[in-house]
């Protein structure tokens, strides 16, 4: 029996982007039905877990164009500069609509909003609320969506497949997960904001609810992938579990060390190093640099070893215990609880983890996919901010500056069409339910779900780490295909339809391997290196002859994935080479004296 | 909007668990129940004292048989048990004050809630101390 | 995975209403390591020994809220807890308390959720002010006087906490009036009048009998036991004061 429920917007995914996108579309025109869809209850959407900030360009010695710089720059020219452009215009006024909302943004004296220090930003622009920005974001986006009575959610419902119809995005199939039955969401326009994809890795900072499902949806719907190649690690990690120790321990002055308490940091280009922090120098590097400085230092077996494995210490004792209660209240109890360390005596153990997907659905600078009637944003889409590196305090800008666009468009499309025929649209629903239904009807299987997973992030790790060579990822290729084989003769022990995680669990498990072949398949092609993607096999060089172009993926079913190329947008920044700490002072200093040249 | 889900769909079955004896399974609330049984032995005191003013009332002769009633080893073992109670009861009557009070700022910082506990038991055993004082030099 | 040969036994409450007709114990023994939650006990379970085990997690790092549940008769985030804390003795698991058990260790909390929904939960503000204009003044004093109850991750413990909300559970609870009164000590904010009514209600703060464990048991040190019986004060001096001022005199932003 399958539910119908008749919206005119509906949303997959309550994080910041889908909450943010929800109030637009309520904003732009309360006529309109807006079905908000998450899997899990909004508060728990992985939004909650950002903490260091949001950047929007504040301070009067600050520009737009200096954002501008600071974000090519960081993603090693692979943006679309003119979303660029529009992204870094409507940052403040967003981060103030924040705070009509309620935000609770950490403040100076004056009572204005605080901005502070991040990586790879020339001058401080990023707001804060203490260190639990996501978290505040997220609850002042769910806390503010109850207003509006046209939002309708439907909790803890999951998102199993599109309704595409006459070329266009009508629906998503769901499964209430407390009864397990399934509920078709028609509407005549599709936000999918369903986050990242992190869990394909297997030491990854993410919630487990991070499996690219929208993504994957997308995917098989024909629409690309774009730019899935480039994978973020974030510099400074818990070791084994990931847990993520903000990018603002370093923006408040921490310091990276190796097992000989020597900044190494300063060896990769980013120093000299000095007593306090500097922005993009040292520890304000982007993310990119940092990780694979570890990388370096691992291999030159300058690391510390210990029961945690291989790691470097974050040492942010000489900021004292009063400031960092203060300014990092999450990340001292992070380090007392789960590592039994006390920061302002100890230095933290840190490694590299996989963080945040660049890449993601095919998006325009309005949030639309090829597909018409859907969009994407937050860290599922490919907006074109990011390139080939996101800069820290970006991404949830991202979220709330596209979340309204993203709103603002559906409401307009969905304002001027119609849907196709219901019974139409219920036969394709019907179908996905059978579709879904057989993964926990199925009797038998030789595969088990967790051993499917753990070969999944094992493989990804060692073909799509830090550093990667063309062997490795062609291992890692044959392996992806390899399990997306296995994965048909999968068991479940739990055939049952209440509350049934472990089916929930398969069908993710589904979007992951998905995922993970464009991801593998798109870093193969990529015969360069840029930004996150770094190779170690002849490619070592960016080459923006050839490759200063989109990698895009496209879903071929059981076969791999198909690879193409498409251009970037160059509007304003031509590409040059990223530097930061004294080489990327000399490099602005050249950089300006060449513009007043030109007058 | 959320919905109270009144009527269950599908395979849905919550099952709801009983609060019989809920008082006895965590230590915390056992505590809880004494602190608030010790209203009971105020309730109690209060009542011997109402029947010491009555009697006061009512002349001499029943003002020393309430006196001599009081003095019996019964009525002083009951009294050093009422005692302990209320001393229980303003301890723990001190310790959740604090959650009955906004922040309280001294010089920028906060006050915290030991703070106001240990004030408030302080004040209480000066109080108690000046009461014996002064029935001491006003003794007979 | 798990060194050298500690195992510890987990006992977990299980309920699945499609065949049992009551909640039932079952025993699984679990190898760990020092620095393994109970989550991860409860995922190893899941992954190797018994896949209908049902859970809600997300983070794993005590920021969303998702994985309350009873630990040894407390509520506690099974991320944040330790195995090695019960070692050798036996570890007992059950859905939080006080919510009706969906399935295994899975509460059904929609009633927390219509609560929150309930209180207006979102900024009302004092004064209007145009985007343009830029933000609302908030000093650090200002924010410090309400930012200690903005941290509730939502995670219910303190309801499984409360006998109160456990013997009658029309009571608004710990954490939603937590919530209200973030909202009412926010110096951006004039609602309170429109929250009054909540407040003054008997299933708001009058049904609080000041037990406490609520905020003994908060991850987040919220303290919503203070939230609730501050405003007990202001609910009184609202109900004395009423007859002295007439309502709607005040410049209260309607929604």
């Amino acid at each position: 029996m399958l539910e119908v429920f008749k919206a005119d917007v509906v949303i997959v995914g309550a994080g910041g982007a889908g909450l943010r996108a929800a109030i637009a579309v309520a904003d732009a025109d309360p006529s309109l039905t807006v079905a908000l869809v998450s899997k899990v209850y909004p508060m728990r959407s992985h939004t909650v877990a950002a903490e260091g900030g949001a950047a929007a360009v504040t301070q009067p010695h600050d520009s737009l164009e200096h954002h501008f710089n600071d974000t090519v720059t960081g993603g090693d020219w692979l943006c679309e500069q003119d979303v660029v452009e529009y992204f870094v215009a409507h940052a403040h006024e967003e981060m103030v609509q924040m705070e009509h909302w309620g935000c609770p943004w950490s403040r100076r004296d004056d009572g204005h909003a605080n901005v502070r220090a991040f990586g790879g930003m020339k001058i401080e622009r990023t707001w804060f609320a203490a260190d639990k920005t996501g978290f505040h974001m997220l609850h002042t986006l769910f806390q503010t969506s109850i207003k509006y009575p046209s939002i309708k959610r439907f909790d803890e419902h999951f998102g199993v497949d599109l309704v595409v119809e006459d070329g266009r995005a009508q629906g998503v199939v769901t499964i209430e997960i407390a009864t397990g039955e399934f509920r078709l969401i028609q509407a005549r326009a599709v936000i999918i904001a369903t986050g990242g994809a992190g869990r394909v890795f297997r030491e990854n900072t993410n919630g487990g609810i991070v499996t690219g499902d929208g993504m994957a949806l997308a995917y098989r719907h024909g629409v690309p992938l774009r730019d899935m190649e480039f994978m973020q690690y974030h510099p400074t990690c818990m070791p084994r579990t990931g847990l993520l120790f903000t990018e603002a321990c370093r923006g408040e002055g921490g310091f990276l060390v190796n097992k000989d308490g020597y900044r190494y940091l300063q060896d990769y280009g980013l120093g000299p190093a000095e007593p306090s922090p500097r922005n993009k120098a040292m520890e304000l590097g982007p993310r990119d640099r940092l990780s694979q400085a570890f990388w370096h230092e691992k291999k030159k077996g300058r690391t510390i070893d210990g029961p945690l494995g291989s790691v470097v210490h974050l040492d942010l004792r000489h900021l004292g215990e009063r400031k960092l209660r203060e300014r990092l209240p999450q990340i001292y109890e992070l380090a007392e609880e789960f590592l039994g360390v006390d920061p302002a005596r100890t230095p933290i153990p840190v490694v590299p983890a996989a963080h945040y997907t660049m890449g993601g659905i095919l998006a325009d600078g309005k949030t639309a996919a090829p597909l018409a009637g859907l969009y994407s944003v937050g860290e599922c889409s490919s907006v074109g901010i990011h390139g080939a590196n996101r800069l820290g305090s970006n991404s949830l800008t991202e979220l709330i500056v596209f979340g309204k666009v993203a709103g603002v468009e559906a409401a307009s499309f969905a304002r001027n069409v119609t849907n196709s025929n219901a019974d139409v649209l219920k036969r394709q629903a019907d179908a996905a339910c059978e579709r879904a239904l057989g993964i926990v009807t199925r009797q038998g299987g030789a595969e088990r779900l967790a051993v499917l997973r753990n070969e999944m992030a094992k493989s990804m790790e060692s073909g799509c780490g830090i550093y990667r060579t063309g062997t490795d990822m062609q291992a890692t290729c044959a392996k992806i295909d390899e399990l997306k084989a296995r994965y048909r003769d999968l068991h479940v022990d739990d055939h049952s339809r209440v509350w049934n995680t472990e089916w929930l669990l398969a069908i993710e498990l589904g979007y992951l391997l998905d995922v993970a072949q464009a991801i593998v398949y798109s870093a193969l092609n990529r015969k360069e290196s840029r930004g996150s993607h770094q190779r170690l096999d002849g490619f070592e060089q960016r080459d923006d002859a050839n490759f200063l172009k989109h990698s895009l993926a496209t879903y071929a079913g059981a076969a791999a994935p198909r690879i193409s190329l498409s251009d970037v947008k160059i509007t304003k920044s031509m590409p040059g080479t990223r530097a930061y700490g004294a080489a990327g002072e000399k490099a602005e200093a050249q950089r300006k004296l060449q513009g007043a040249a030109h007058g | 909007m959320s919905q109270p889900r009144n009527e269950v769909v599908g395979g849905r079955r919550p099952y709801r668990r009983s609060m019989t004896g809920w008082w006895r399974r965590d230590p915390f609330f056992v505590r809880y129940m004494i602190r608030e049984a010790t209203a009971l032995v105020v309730a109690a005191y209060s009542i011997v004292l109402l029947a010491g003013v009555l009697s006061l009332a009512q002349g001499e002769a029943a003002w020393n048989a309430w006196l001599a009633a009081m003095r019996s080893p019964i009525s002083i073992a009951l009294n050093l048990l009422m005692l302990v109670g209320m001393i229980y009861h303003s301890y723990s009557w001190f310790e959740i004050m604090p959650k009955t009070m906004p922040a309280m700022f001294v010089g920028g910082k906060r006050v915290t809630a030991a703070t106001i506990t240990m004030f408030g038991l302080v004040a209480a055993v000066a109080a108690a101390l000046a009461l014996f004082a002064a029935a001491w030099v006003l003794r007979p | 995975m798990a060194e050298a040969g500690k195992t510890i036994e987990i006992e977990v409450l299980r309920y699945r209403p499609e065949q049992d007709a009551a909640p039932v114990t079952q025993s699984y023994r679990v190898p760990f390591t020092d620095d393994m939650s109970v989550l991860q006990g409860l995922q190893y379970i899941k992954d190797h020994l018994d896949g209908t085990l049902s859970f809600r997690w997300s983070c794993r790092m005590a920021i969303c809220g998702s994985c309350g549940m009873m630990i040894d008769g407390r509520p506690k985030l099974s991320c944040k807890t330790f195995l090695r804390e019960f070692h050798p003795g036996k570890l007992r698991i059950e859905a939080l308390a006080h919510f009706p058990i969906e399935r295994d260790l899975v509460a059904g909390v929609d009633d927390f959720l219509v609560k929150l929904e309930s209180i207006k939960p979102y900024l009302i503000p004092k004064e209007p002010r145009r985007l343009d204009e830029g933000e609302y003044l908030q000093t650090p004093h200002e924010l410090e006087r309400y930012e200690q109850f903005s941290s509730c991750i939502n995670c219910m413990l303190c309801y499984a906490a409360c006998p109160q909300y456990g013997l009658d559970s029309k009571f608004t609870g710990p954490g939603v009036l937590a919530l209200l009164h973030r909202y009412n000590a926010d110096s951006r904010d004039g609602g309170r009048d429109e929250r009054m009514q909540l407040v003054n209600a008997e299933e708001g703060v009058w049904s609080c009998t000041a037990v406490g464990y609520c905020s003994e048991v908060c991850p987040k040190a919220v303290d919503p036991a203070n939230a609730v019986n501050q405003n007990k004060v202001n609910s009184a001096k609202d109900y004395f004061l009423r007859f002295l001022r007439p309502r709607g005199a005040r410049n209260g932003a309607s929604k």
